[in-house]
């Protein structure tokens, strides 16, 4: 193990989190291993799969690409546990299991994840948008018409509870 | 390789004084970076120096009659910028087309750039805009036409303790577009890209640039003289025009596609981006 350790300090999931990295740990081992936050996973490593999509400063990014000790104390870092108690990531994660869209699940947090994006910044997206969306997700079940018909779902129901 | 360091610095002149040290290597997104790394492509690594959050480079700005887009700014930022999309449409149109959502958040113009892939999108975009990279080192700042910056796949004029501070636009209206063709629409590499713009003070002026056609991106200065001294842009035209961008193009096979495919798409995508600009 490197001795190089370095102290970051951020926001994670609404809380005001310090810890030590060393300087290749990414963002992803950071969650999993530091603070036990095994929601985002690692799919591809390359930045292609977004299994490891997590929200940096309401932007989901790939977190297994991000380098833990390049983030600032300004920076907010939520990952899908931190939207549990939200009423439309409930929404989401309901539709999901409603419509059949969860499979073998190794895709879903990063799915939700580009859902929820997506809900925030457009409540009645098409179809286009919805697949425009979620391009940077892979499901290796080949799932993505429910997927897809869940994420529709809970925009509609998002919409009827305003 | 597990005891690299870790540089933070203040500012750029630390950043440059940091980067000065045999195997230190800039890091912002990380993206591109990150995936090396671990693909084991860098065994003389000694250490990171993290520019991502230096201002200015992620900053937008003008100065005077041109634009500086900082080499942090990410394609996200790029895409939603105002002024980079009444301006600068080939610009915009090229950062959309990088990877998907979550990649476009992180990736900035200077990694894309700096990491001077043959297939980098941004890069015929910055062709065609007659960008300048600005360059900072430890003994004062450079400029280069983006032209001149690139020597060969991964290669730049980039010396040791410098990093690019930015790209340096004339602030003018261009019209422009943006293609490229991949395996699929999101997150692919372009087994071949084309960027078009044009601007007007007074006459036409066309520029147009290739990527995944050459070691380096090519500008195919035939068709623009075709362009800017035709009367009326008819059909014949476009397709002399997309002829010469066939035989300028000289690609490699490799295993995103054939040379011979790259080339006649050459002349596809330049037809395409014509049509839309002339309409």
């Amino acid at each position: 193990m490197s001795n190089n350790l370095i102290k970051i300090s951020f926001s994670l999931n609404g809380a005001r989190v310090e810890t030590e990295v060393t300087p290749q740990l990414t963002v992803l081992e950071m969650l999993r291993r530091n603070f036990r936050l095994t929601a985002a996973k690692e799919g591809c490593g390359k930045g292609e799969c977004g299994a490891c999509s997590i929200m940096l400063n309401d932007h989901p990014i790939n977190s297994c690409l991000k380098l833990a000790a390049t983030l600032k104390p300004e920076d907010r870092v939520i990952s899908v546990e931190g939207f549990s108690e939200d009423k439309l990531m409930r929404n989401i994660q309901e539709a999901y299991v409603e419509e059949g869209a969860v499979q073998c699940g190794f895709c879903i947090p990063g799915m939700t994840m580009a859902s929820y994006h997506l809900l925030k910044h457009n409540a009645t997206p098409d179809e286009h948008a919805i697949k425009q969306a979620l391009s940077g997700n892979i499901c290796r079940c080949t799932g993505y018409r429910k997927i897809e018909a869940a994420v529709k779902k809970a925009a509609e129901r998002t919409k009827a509870n305003e | 390789m597990n005891n690299l360091q870790f540089i933070r610095p203040a500012n750029v002149q630390a950043a440059c004084e940091a980067l000065k040290k045999p195997g230190f290597m800039a890091v912002a997104g990380g993206s591109d970076l990150v995936v090396k790394i671990r693909n084991g492509l860098y065994p003389d690594l000694e250490g990171l120096v993290d520019i991502g959050d230096l201002a200015p480079l992620n900053l937008i700005r003008t100065d005077e009659n041109r634009v500086i887009i900082g080499s942090g700014c990410t394609m996200h930022q790029i895409i939603s910028d105002r002024l980079m999309q009444d301006y600068f449409p080939t610009l915009v149109k090229a950062a959309s087309t990088v990877g998907a959502l979550q990649i476009r958040n992180s990736a900035t113009i200077g990694g894309n750039v700096a990491n001077a892939s043959p297939a980098g999108d941004t890069i015929p975009a910055l062709y065609s805009l007659e960008a300048r990279v600005l360059i900072t080192g430890c003994n004062g700042t450079r400029k280069l036409p983006i032209e001149e910056f690139f020597l060969s796949p991964g290669k730049t004029k980039l010396e040791t303790g410098e990093l690019i501070e930015g790209f340096s636009l004339l602030l003018r209206k261009t019209r422009g577009d943006f293609l490229k063709l991949g395996e699929r629409r999101a997150h692919a590499i372009s087994k071949i890209n084309m960027a078009v713009s044009t601007w007007n003070d007074g006459r036409d002026h066309w520029r147009i640039a290739m990527g995944s056609v050459a070691p380096t991106v090519l500008r195919c200065q035939e068709a623009e003289e075709l362009l800017e001294k035709a009367v009326s842009k008819d059909d014949d035209l476009l397709n002399q025009a997309a002829e010469l961008a066939c035989n300028t193009a000289r690609p490699i096979s490799d295993l995103r596609s054939t040379s011979t495919y790259r080339k006649k798409m050459a002349g596809v995508l330049l037809k395409r981006c014509l049509e839309s600009l002339t309409k």
